[in-house]
């Protein structure tokens, strides 16, 4: 049977002010909130709010591959699993993953392989856990990003962090960081990844439809708000090692004045 | 405190039973004290009501969804509401992907039975129309962060969501589901609020809120739900034994502890309330 309220969405998702249905420019990003070292247990850990998105990820590994015959003898594997709650979608998602998660999963995989030295592990494996709590449009983007950070807080060498933003066509106009309801609503979307050693293209889809000129922009709009997201990547991860010095120098300082008495 | 995550050794084993022996904790609490619970509500904008409840290392986000169903036959006016568990791959290492696990099952059961005979949720409430339609609720648990004790930071998870829930109120009109343009809230659907207490023991030690490393080395647990003078699920687990008397004794430490630990959270401050 079905809900109580239909998962609509309006015909217009521009405002008469020319803005975005939440208010944003068509190139401005959603609130973005990154924190790393969340989770105790894990060997790196990091949690992400884009928008409405709440997404956690957790690195374990280096360690022993399960099942054996995965492993590889010259060189460790990377293993990403993206799953989402159950309650983060407007329609209860089935607890089971499901091919989409699967596809999104191995499409991260891929893209965050080229920054690790895995032939430094052979026999190994890095395993990375997404774990999707809400999701409002882009938890692949925004997934990704998290991932890197956590693979980073980890302390895995790495060449460089990786992040992720996705842009869309809506009534023509070119638009960055697509919510939710643009996300369905839209004309195209195109998920990207950069790594930032390289500053190549590490994942992109598309769906939808566009010509020459328009990808040619497209590739030019994302470099910009990358560089807005890698910048706080590296703010997050610097704001860690900031407050661990501040912590050490608080307990030297009681030291010393428990020495003075 | 030990930074135990996986593996317990003989030497830490026998320092945590020595000091429980002594009456002393490695984190040092008493024996009937809790560590420090943290709640947050409401805070995934895609769920119809949701909590974030910290106990020590702990951590559960927990959010309710729900769907429009038959009722069952013998209960035509009743709905439903399930609660699942998973213990996710991020919160430890002990915990693998995959189907959910005994231990995983037993967390969902535990806390489903605690809500389940405590005259909890007005399931009666939960009918759009007898015979055709009632609300079935799912509270699913996600465990972000293993620190041990994962059943009494699920009891207040749970119910905390449900007092946090905002449901759109449906009707049946010429066989159609329409939204009225209400929702139905916890005030509405919740009566009394079960609380659950873990006991663990180690050889003739008893003591409540086991953490992660007191858990690895315990023979077994003991939890026990109550409201406000009702005992209303009892589960033991693990290869202890409990005396006569220590269930007695328990069970009137459950009760005493429910009532103060139910003013201490208060949680119907974590009511729906609508954004304006």
């Amino acid at each position: 049977m079905p809900l109580v309220i239909k998962d609509e969405y309006p015909k217009k998702l521009f405002r008469d002010d020319g803005k975005r249905l939440d208010g944003r420019d068509v190139d401005e990003l959603r609130p973005i909130k990154m924190e790393v070292g969340v989770i105790k247990n894990a060997d790196g850990s990091a949690y992400l709010e884009w928008g409405n998105n709440k997404i956690f990820a957790a690195v374990y590994g280096p360690r022993e591959v399960h099942p054996h015959h995965l492993s590889k003898p010259d060189r460790g594997i990377l293993r990403v699993f993206y799953r989402m709650a159950t309650f983060s979608v407007f329609d209860r998602k089935r607890p089971a993953p499901g091919r989409r998660e699967k596809e999104i999963s191995m499409i991260i995989a891929d893209c965050l392989e080229p920054v690790l030295f895995l032939e430094l592990y052979p026999g190994t494996c890095f395993e990375v856990f997404i774990e999707v709590m809400d999701a409002d449009g882009g938890t692949r983007c925004a997934s990704t990003t998290v991932a890197a950070l956590a693979l980073a807080d980890a302390g895995i060498p790495m060449k460089s962090l990786v992040s992720s933003v996705a842009v869309g066509k809506i009534d023509g106009k070119k638009i960055v960081d697509l919510s939710g309801i643009e996300d369905k609503a839209g004309e195209a979307d195109l998920p990207c990844a950069i790594t930032w050693y390289n500053e190549e293209i590490s994942l992109l889809q598309f769906d939808g439809d566009m010509n020459l000129d328009e990808m040619n922009e497209f590739l030019k709009l994302i470099k910009e708000s990358l560089e807005k997201i890698h910048q706080i990547q590296l703010n997050t991860l610097k704001s860690k090692y900031l407050e661990l010095k501040e912590e050490s120098a608080k307990k030297e300082e009681s030291k010393a004045k428990k020495g003075e008495n | 405190m030990m930074d135990v995550k996986r593996l317990i050794s003989k030497i830490e084993r026998n320092y945590i039973k020595s000091n429980l022996l002594k009456e002393e904790r490695i984190d040092e609490r008493g024996l009937w004290e809790y560590r420090d619970f943290k709640i947050r509500s409401d805070i995934i904008s895609s769920a119809e009501g949701s909590a974030d409840v910290s106990l020590g290392d702990t951590r559960i986000i927990t959010g309710l969804k729900y769907e429009v169903g038959e009722p069952f036959p013998d209960i035509p006016d009743e709905g439903v509401c399930t609660v699942m568990a998973e213990l996710l791959p991020v919160a430890s290492p002990l915990f693998e992907r995959g189907p959910p696990d005994e231990q995983s099952i037993e967390l969902a059961r535990v806390v489903d039975r605690g809500i389940r005979h405590a005259d909890c949720v007005q399931t009666k409430k939960l009918c759009i129309k007898e015979n055709e339609a009632v609300y079935i609720l799912f509270v699913d648990l996600y465990v972000i962060n293993y620190g041990g004790n994962l059943i009494d930071a699920g009891g207040v998870s749970a119910l905390t969501t449900l007092i946090s829930a905002h449901i759109p109120e449906g009707k049946i009109e010429d066989g159609a589901l329409e939204w009225t343009g209400n929702y139905i809230t916890g005030e509405t659907i919740i009566n009394e609020l079960p609380l659950v207490m873990t006991y663990g023991k180690i050889d003739e030690i008893v003591f409540l809120d086991p953490s992660l490393p007191e858990e690895l080395v315990s023979d077994g647990k003991l939890s026990i739900s109550v409201t406000e003078n009702k005992i209303t699920s009892i589960q033991k687990s693990g290869a202890a034994t409990f005396s006569f008397d220590e269930i007695k004794m328990l069970c009137k430490k459950s009760l005493e502890l429910g009532k103060n630990l139910r003013k201490e959270f208060d949680l119907w401050q974590y009511k729906y309330k609508p954004t304006i």
